[in-house]
């Protein structure tokens, strides 16, 4: 390539743009990097506090905390500051004195969610890896009983109010400042649906932008941190609330203990308090505090945490604090107490390296989490659940696999089968018979599938060596192999372009049309794929959006797209029993004993049923398959609901849509129209006036030479009674009255449907 | 070199079966994520967990994807033994080099580790490593040298006077051996060891020490291989003075037809052959891209 100013001029501003955007910490002017120190100064001093905290003394100045509940209930107008008078941070009580937590929150926590029962370490075994993504239904307690707790947010997150500002504003600002987001701030349905998922953070990258991640936790026996994602919602998802959560699991009493994070909540300081909440001797639980300290310590020292805060964390912790309410769960996993450590130890083992080891992994337990409350501190919501169920992280990505390959097969089985679909319709007569419609229909699912799963494998790491093997099947089917198809069957009906359908019905012909069609240009196969494969790309990227983006709606609008969309895309052979009727294709008997007759004469004849009933069904058996694999089957991969009625519906339609082709194959394939509605179409055999045959230049016997075969063809002529002898079939008349051997322009017709002397267009047989 | 093979697969239809089920067998184990069946340690697999399939499993497919490769090649590189024996003697060979492979290695290995208190031999190898072993000796056995050539290497950097020249005499077949020395090395000793035994065990087969090389022929394979052969080229296949197929069988077996042999490799032309030649399905999709 050739560089000249221009080019060069180009490529540097775009290395410019490359190169300034803003790098590693985000910062990108001076307010923000303002902003960006004050906020590590806060998180450093609040960090030095907790490093004095201990197991007698309160929280100081730990942002969030600093008011207990009995701080607010005996004054609710109190504000959030440090120190308070009179109030005692030396010592410290698990009551609503010191806690934020109210009385009976607290009680229901140490008696019935981390109850003293579950609190031998000796007698129970939980599973130490419990990524898993956990369903249950959630109900409210109460969401207006405890008083709300203030909590205030730093003025200097706010965004700066004009160009020049350079520091932040000081100062804070409370909840009745802010714009109102009040059914963000409650929780309005009684009964919801819940998910959990649980991620295992194991490692933290130290430094920023770097993809290098340490393992930072000396204490993995104990305590492991976590990663949970919470999201509530009612039953037709109007109300939807998504909750990002780090959390600490104690793994010898399956204590799960999960709190936000945000710029009014700095939760990660208060771990060590929090998870001590139970009954029992103070031994253990200074041991319990201290040990969780230095776990917390640990963490913030190897991933420097003030060090590798940007921007975007000070703005989604911004984000977080004015959307949505804290809230601290408390979770209790039922144990796995029909396993030893050394199997536990093996089945984690085979899910993370299989190697046959016997682990029967089929009967694996799912994660449990038997009781569960969630407690907003600053908008007083109550929410509790029991038995939330999950399968491992690691099962659930074998069994998609298996379903993947289980998906595979039905890719090539498919393939196979429109492999021998346009085997048995080589000839351009014959495809012609084939609806456009149909297969762009059946193409068009492909195609989509096929982004999905190619987008799926950037998001499913695990899965990438199935899902694009999936996708190059798919891919494989939908673009080379159906659009191939598509190409030649849209070729071979560019004839039947601007015709009226009862045009069609007639064969492709009418007089009055002879000089259009003479002088039209049929195009190459090329230019013809070339608008194909746009058409398809464009269909395919619109549909696999519109398909995405719809997994964001409301539930109701959501189901109603689905079924609409699965009935549509189902319709598939509706376009065909069209296509039949406007080609007409004699009933099977008839066609039978022409093949017969055909035979006899030594003359191959195109009027076979355009699409193999090996075809029709094993297509319509391999589409209909996952559907109602996802209707009727309950637990499913994808978590989809059931519902039988649909698939039954599902099932009749197309059921009623093979038995009209079957009709059509059986009975001819206009039988349902009225006869008087279907006009005489195109007759290739005919006789011929004798003027039109002058014209032809034909010789004194009533013969015209085969432009194919150059032997001389006998012509039946009107007027001359000594012709009549001469059978119409022997010979053709094409529109543009030309006459060949019939054997020789059927022969001809399968490579082209174009007179060989004028090139115009010719009715399919 | 009018010896020489014609290259491709063109009629080995053994060879290519061979080639493409040690790829494909690979790659769908590596998709399904269950490699590890291949696997076979005597520790802890067998001693301990008793998963006694393996012993029969672990020649079917590779775990490394380079063994697999190599293997690719030496089956391409074996296809003189199937133009030598004709496809149905051929599969019968291996079929039964698998069996005792599979059968001598599985009862040694299980002999050594029990008798023995020391672990010396604790795996066998994945990929048909075995079963190439005891071909090896039959390529070697019954594939003439064809010609040989000098590589000579002089010593760069010293006195035109003195230097020594190295002479190295490689042969036509160097390409095999140096595959199947890699191939030995890449799974280390225990490797070398199964490499050593399995190639013991084609020698006895071929003496007669191990019965079954004459007489053993696969069932139904007949019906396989030959007619599928004779049906995908596009003009019709017919017997000449009216041999009935079981008789064309044995004339078949007796005198060993090699598949490679190529005077029946061009199609009969059709008589009613059009001038545009049917373009196979290949063909038709690359035109789609055609522009």
């Amino acid at each position: 390539m050739e560089i000249d100013g221009n080019t060069l001029l180009i490529i540097i501003i775009i290395l410019f743009l490359f190169f300034s955007t803003p790098g590693g910490d985000g910062v990108s002017s001076q307010y923000e990097f303002n902003q960006l120190q004050s906020f590590k100064s806060q998180l450093n001093t609040e960090y030095e506090s907790f490093e004095q905290m201990s197991y007698n003394s309160g929280f100081r100045n730990i942002t969030g905390f600093k008011l207990s509940f009995n701080d607010v209930k005996d004054d609710p107008q109190r504000n959030a500051t440090y120190p308070i008078p009179s109030k005692d941070y030396d010592r410290w009580f698990q009551n609503q004195d010191y806690l934020i937590l109210p009385e009976d929150v607290t009680t229901r926590v140490k008696n019935e969610v981390w109850s003293p029962n579950m609190n031998k370490p000796e007698e129970n075994v939980f599973p130490p890896n419990i990524t898993s993504s956990l369903l249950g239904r959630i109900q409210l307690i109460s969401n207006n009983k405890h008083p709300r707790i203030p909590m205030p947010v730093p003025r200097f997150y706010e965004s700066p109010t004009e160009f020049s500002d350079v520091t932040p504003p000081e100062g804070e600002t409370y909840f009745k400042d802010w714009p109102a987001h009040s059914e963000l701030h409650n929780v309005t349905f009684d009964t919801g649906e819940l998910t959990i998922q649980l991620t295992h953070v194991d490692k933290v990258p130290s430094q920023l932008g770097s993809q290098k991640k340490k393992f930072f936790n000396s204490q993995t026996d104990r305590w492991k941190f976590l990663n949970l994602r919470i999201s509530l919602s009612d039953k037709s998802e109007h109300e939807r609330h998504s909750l990002y959560t780090n959390a600490i699991y104690d793994v010898r009493r399956g204590r799960i203990l999960a709190m936000t994070e945000s710029a009014k909540f700095h939760s990660l300081f208060a771990f060590p308090h929090y998870m001590n909440l139970q009954n029992d001797n103070d031994n253990d639980d200074e041991d319990t505090f201290d040990s969780l300290k230095k776990a917390v310590k640990e963490y913030w020292d190897k991933s420097n945490f003030v060090k590798t805060l940007t921007m975007g964390d000070l703005q989604s912790w911004y984000d977080e604090s004015i959307l949505k309410c804290e809230y601290m769960v408390f979770l209790q996993l039922s144990p796995w107490n029909q396993y030893t450590r050394d199997q536990i130890k093996m089945i984690d083992d085979e899910l993370n390296w299989p190697l046959g080891r016997p682990a029967n992994l089929s009967h694996l337990p799912p994660v449990t989490v038997s009781k569960g409350i969630l407690y907003s501190p600053d908008c007083g919501v109550e929410l509790e659940f029991h038995d939330a169920k999950g399968e491992r992280y690691g099962l659930k990505i074998r069994s998609i696999r298996t379903h993947l390959l289980f998906g595979i097969g039905l890719f090539i089985a498919q393939i196979y089968l429109l492999l021998c679909q346009m085997h048995h319709t080589n000839t351009p007569s014959s495809v012609n018979k084939i609806s456009v419609y149909c297969f762009s229909m059946i193409n068009l699912v492909d195609g989509s599938l096929a982004t999905i799963y190619f987008f799926s494998a950037s998001i499913l790491p695990e899965l990438y060596l199935p899902l694009v093997t999936s996708a190059f099947a798919c891919f494989i089917l939908a673009s080379v192999f159906e659009t191939r198809y598509l190409i030649s069957v849209y070729a071979s009906q560019l004839n039947e372009r601007n015709v009226g359908i009862s045009t069609l019905l007639r064969g492709g012909h009418s007089t009055n049309e002879d000089t259009d069609t003479a002088t039209a240009v049929v195009p190459d196969e090329s230019s013809i794929s070339g608008s194909l494969y746009a058409r398809f790309f464009f269909m395919l990227v619109s549909f696999t959006l519109l398909s995405m983006s719809a997994r964001w709606w409301p539930r109701k609008v959501r189901m109603m797209f689905e079924y609409s969309a699965i009935i549509v895309l189902n319709s598939y052979w509706l376009p065909q029993i069209f296509r039949n009727a406007i080609k007409g294709t004699l009933p099977r008997r008839n066609r039978l004993r022409n093949q017969r007759m055909n035979e006899a004469m030594g003359v191959r004849r195109q009027n076979k049923m355009p699409l193999l009933w090996k075809f029709v069904l094993g297509t319509t058996f391999i589409r209909t398959l996952p559907v109602v694999y996802v209707f009727t089957y309950s637990s499913n991969v994808f978590r989809h609901h059931r519902n039988v009625r649909f698939v039954v519906v599902l099932c009749l339609w197309l059921l009623f849509q093979i038995a009209v082709l079957y009709s059509q194959d059986i009975l001819g394939s206009r039988w349902f129209l009225p006869k008087l509605s279907i006009p005489e179409g195109y007759s290739y055999h005919k006789a011929m006036p004798a003027q039109d045959l002058l014209e032809h230049g034909s010789t004194a016997g009533y013969t015209i030479d085969c432009a194919i075969c150059m032997s001389e063809v006998p012509i039946r002529v009107e007027e001359v009674p000594e012709t009549h002898k001469v059978d119409e079939q022997t010979y053709m008349v094409t529109p543009c009255a030309h006459i060949f051997h019939t054997q020789c322009l059927e022969n001809w017709m399968s490579y082209k449907l174009q007179c060989p002397v004028c090139r115009s267009p010719l009715p399919p047989l | 070199m009018s010896m020489e093979n014609p290259t491709g697969l063109y009629r080995y239809p053994v060879t290519k079966l061979c080639m493409v089920g040690t790829t494909m067998v690979t790659l769908v184990a590596s998709i399904a994520s269950c490699k590890y069946i291949f696997i076979a340690k005597y520790d802890p697999f067998i001693s301990e967990y008793q998963q006694y399939f393996r012993l029969l499993t672990f020649q079917l497919g590779c775990v490394n994807e380079t063994d697999m490769a190599l293997l690719v090649l030496i089956w391409y590189q074996f296809r003189n033994l199937e133009r030598l024996m004709g496809s149905l003697k051929y599969i019968s060979v291996i079929s039964l080099a698998l069996i005792y492979t599979t059968v001598c290695l599985a009862g040694l290995n299980c002999l050594v580790n029990r008798i023995l208190p020391w672990k010396i031999w604790n795996g066998l190898t994945t990929g048909c490593l075995p079963l190439v072993l005891a071909l090896f000796h039959f390529y070697k056995e019954y594939t003439p040298q064809v010609y040989e050539f000098e590589v000579l290497l002089t010593q760069p950097w010293s006195q035109k006077s003195h230097r020594k020249q190295y002479k190295w005499i490689l042969n036509d077949q160097f390409l095999v051996n140096a595959l199947v020395a890699i191939l030995l090395i890449n799974q280390g000793v225990e490797g070398i060891i199964c490499g050593f035994i399995s190639w013991i065990i084609g020698v006895f087969l071929d003496k007669g020490l191990l019965p079954g090389m004459d007489r053993w022929r696969l069932p139904l394979m007949q019906h396989l291989l030959m007619p599928k052969d004779a049906s995908n080229n596009q003009g019709v296949y017919e017997n000449p003075g009216g041999e009935t197929s079981e008789e064309l069988l044995i004339r078949r077996d007796d005198r060993e037809e090699s598949p490679g042999a190529s005077n029946g490799a061009s199609p009969l032309d059709d008589e009613n052959a059009n001038d545009e030649p049917a373009r196979p399905l290949g063909v038709q999709f690359l035109e789609t891209f055609r522009t």
